[in-house]
């Protein structure tokens, strides 16, 4: 396809001097464009049988300007046109995504780069719902009310539940829930550990999370689930051990209860230690829920579950197990105590994992958990 | 001008933060709960203590301790740090001897605890030293009739018709709130401290691992009770 290449002298441009063709379309006193983002978007047309469009992606951000700027030298640019590049992919379109100031000419110094995007992740890998976890009530309660709002959201309006934060001990099931929640709602789940939101520069953690948000708007209804929220959601007087956090506390702040409605987007923060979290931070949260350890009838029942899905035979008096597991959490029970066993009777080539085995074994696991040890000084 | 609200350092010994609070203090109410529960209930009969004993495995249930006779008129439930507690204990029992060569009376039962008291806020003003991660509840009955008094690491004291300290104090609490009266009998107040305690107990609801002591107010003498009682009473709930 041949491009109509609107070039125009000005008197930024690097060539000065060259002669240059004027089309009688050019506008000659729109400015020139600083900064162009480009969404890769596909062919104008293909042939049903062939595969999909490539996915662009850049190494060099560097260069790929480079090479963007010198092939469309010139051309006039706005919010939503397309470009076509010519040379590598042929008529392959470029949709204009953002772009500063709003219309403008390409030139030598324009910055052109591709959008990142952060990719939620896909729902449908996920196969957790709300019967596999055991207990935490309250948890499942409130996780009802976000379902409403997740399939009706205009619905709710000021009323939304907007921000929830969970915590407790780890493992008690605080990722699974927020995994069952999506699940349920078929929402978009951004999942996202808080120190990937710290960026490598000042300002650079600031802009990821807007840059969540915005994503996660984009593609509402949407739950954005922040875990270890106190790995950067730290109290502001704590400046001393990470100096940078402030500013990622901050732009967490304006955007939990700032002035984007952000519709259609739950954020549910997971902590460990929601003590140490910035008490402006937590009062952003309408409702803290707590996730507990099992007490005796859960890990009965956690017990139950986990043995059934063995790949072995396994023989166990979950009562008495149960009994002895205290302190343990749902994922220390199927980790450190099913898995373990499983593997140790893997090792020694035995099809059924029999009491004695399982005795043993838990002989070495509570051993590893101090809490038991610790229990005995208090009384 | 240097490590100011620095929650660094400043957690070695008890001082006051930037926002007012003393830290130590604070975690010490922590180490409190988690000591398993006791209740008390007090009423016009006299008091009660109920308490789940935490027994680990091959321990003989009877040496371990969680209800003390003070005195013959007065005992004490503890919480918390079982070594903090039995200095505690041992300081409270000489307490009301030196009372009793003083002047020649059993000591009342606040006064016993002011001085427990006392002590416990020493050891939060003090250099080197930290404070008891211990709350008691002291029961009794005196001159003045059946006291119950609860006593926290800061060293403040409140007088209580019905209190829980420990693991399940709020569970607790909560059920007190809405069970308790005043014309309750001892056999109605250890019933209710006895289902209370079911519904936070850690262990199995077990005649071995609860102890119960009771203070009446006719005789005034702080006995705790035997196993034998301890079933019969589990059985008539």
């Amino acid at each position: 396809m041949k491009h109509k290449k609107d070039v125009v002298d000005i008197v930024n441009d690097s060539r000065i001097g060259e002669t240059v063709s004027v089309d009688k379309n050019t506008v000659g006193s729109l400015p020139v464009v600083k900064r162009v983002v480009l969404r890769p978007v596909g062919y104008p047309l293909r042939t049903v049988d062939e595969g999909k469009s490539p996915e662009i992606t850049t190494d060099d951000a560097e260069l790929f300007s480079a090479y963007a700027t010198d092939q469309w030298n010139g051309t006039l640019v706005k919010k939503n046109s397309f470009l076509f590049d010519q040379y590598i992919y042929p008529d392959f379109a470029f949709k204009v995504v953002s772009c500063t100031p709003k219309e403008g000419h390409i030139t030598y110094k324009t910055k052109i780069m591709l959008e990142k995007i952060v990719k939620p992740l896909s729902v449908s890998k996920v196969k957790v719902s709300a019967e596999d976890i055991i207990g935490q009530t309250k948890a499942k309660e409130k996780c009802l009310i976000i379902k409403k709002y997740l399939l009706e959201p205009a619905k709710f309006g000021e009323w939304a539940p907007k921000n929830v934060l969970f915590y407790g001990p780890p493992g008690t099931g605080k990722t699974m829930m927020a995994l069952a929640l999506a699940n349920e709602t078929q929402a978009a789940i951004f999942l996202s550990k808080a120190t990937d939101l710290i960026g490598a520069h000042v300002g650079g953690g600031a802009r990821r999370i807007h840059q969540l948000f915005e994503n996660a708007v984009n593609c509402a209804p949407s739950i954005i689930f922040i875990d270890e929220l106190d790995a950067i959601g730290l109290d502001r007087r704590f400046q001393s051990i990470r100096g940078d956090v402030s500013e990622v506390v901050n732009s967490l702040l304006s955007e939990l209860d700032g002035l984007n409605p952000n519709l259609g987007v739950v954020t549910i923060g997971a902590t460990n230690a929601p003590e140490i979290l910035d008490p402006a931070l937590r009062s952003r949260f309408e409702e803290e829920i707590e996730f507990t350890l099992p007490n005796r009838e859960e890990r009965v029942k956690l017990i139950e579950l986990y043995a059934k899905r063995l790949p072995y035979r396994i023989e166990i008096d979950s009562d008495k197990i149960a009994d002895m597991l205290e302190g343990f959490s749902g994922r220390d029970i199927k980790e450190k105590f099913l898995k373990a066993l499983l593997h140790k009777a893997i090792i020694s080539s035995r099809s059924i994992i029999d009491s004695q085995m399982v005795m043993e074994h838990l002989k070495s696991v509570i051993s590893f958990k101090n809490e038991r040890k610790v229990k005995q000084l208090y009384m | 001008m240097f490590a100011q609200p620095g929650m660094g350092y400043d957690r070695a010994i008890t001082i006051f933060s930037p926002d007012g609070r003393l830290f130590q203090v604070e975690y010490a109410i922590e180490a409190v709960r988690r000591g398993t529960t006791a209740i008390g209930v007090k009423t016009s009969e006299g008091v009660v203590l109920a308490v789940e004993k935490r027994v680990m495995n091959l321990q003989d249930p009877e040496s371990v301790e969680k209800i003390f006779v003070i005195d013959q008129h007065v005992g004490a439930a503890i919480a918390g740090l079982t070594a903090d507690a039995r200095i505690l204990i041992n300081q409270a029992r000489i307490e009301a001897q030196i009372n009793r060569l003083t002047y020649d009376e059993i000591i009342s039962i606040e006064t016993l605890t002011k001085k427990i008291c006392d002590l416990k806020q020493l050891y939060t003003q003090h250099a080197g030293v930290r404070p008891f991660g211990v709350s008691l509840l002291i029961a009794g009955v005196d001159a003045d009739g059946p006291k119950l008094f609860m006593t926290d690491p800061s060293g403040a004291y409140w007088g209580y018709k019905a209190q829980a300290i420990g693991a399940g104090a709020q569970t607790v609490k909560e059920i007190l709130e809405k069970e308790y009266n005043e014309n309750l009998t001892l056999n109605d107040s250890i019933k209710l401290s006895l289902k209370a305690l079911k519904q936070v107990i850690e262990a199995e609801f077990a005649f071995n691992k609860l102890e119960i002591a009771v203070a009446k107010t006719d005789d005034r003498l702080f006995k705790i009770l035997e196993l034998e009682e301890v079933k019969s009473y589990i059985e008539s709930l």
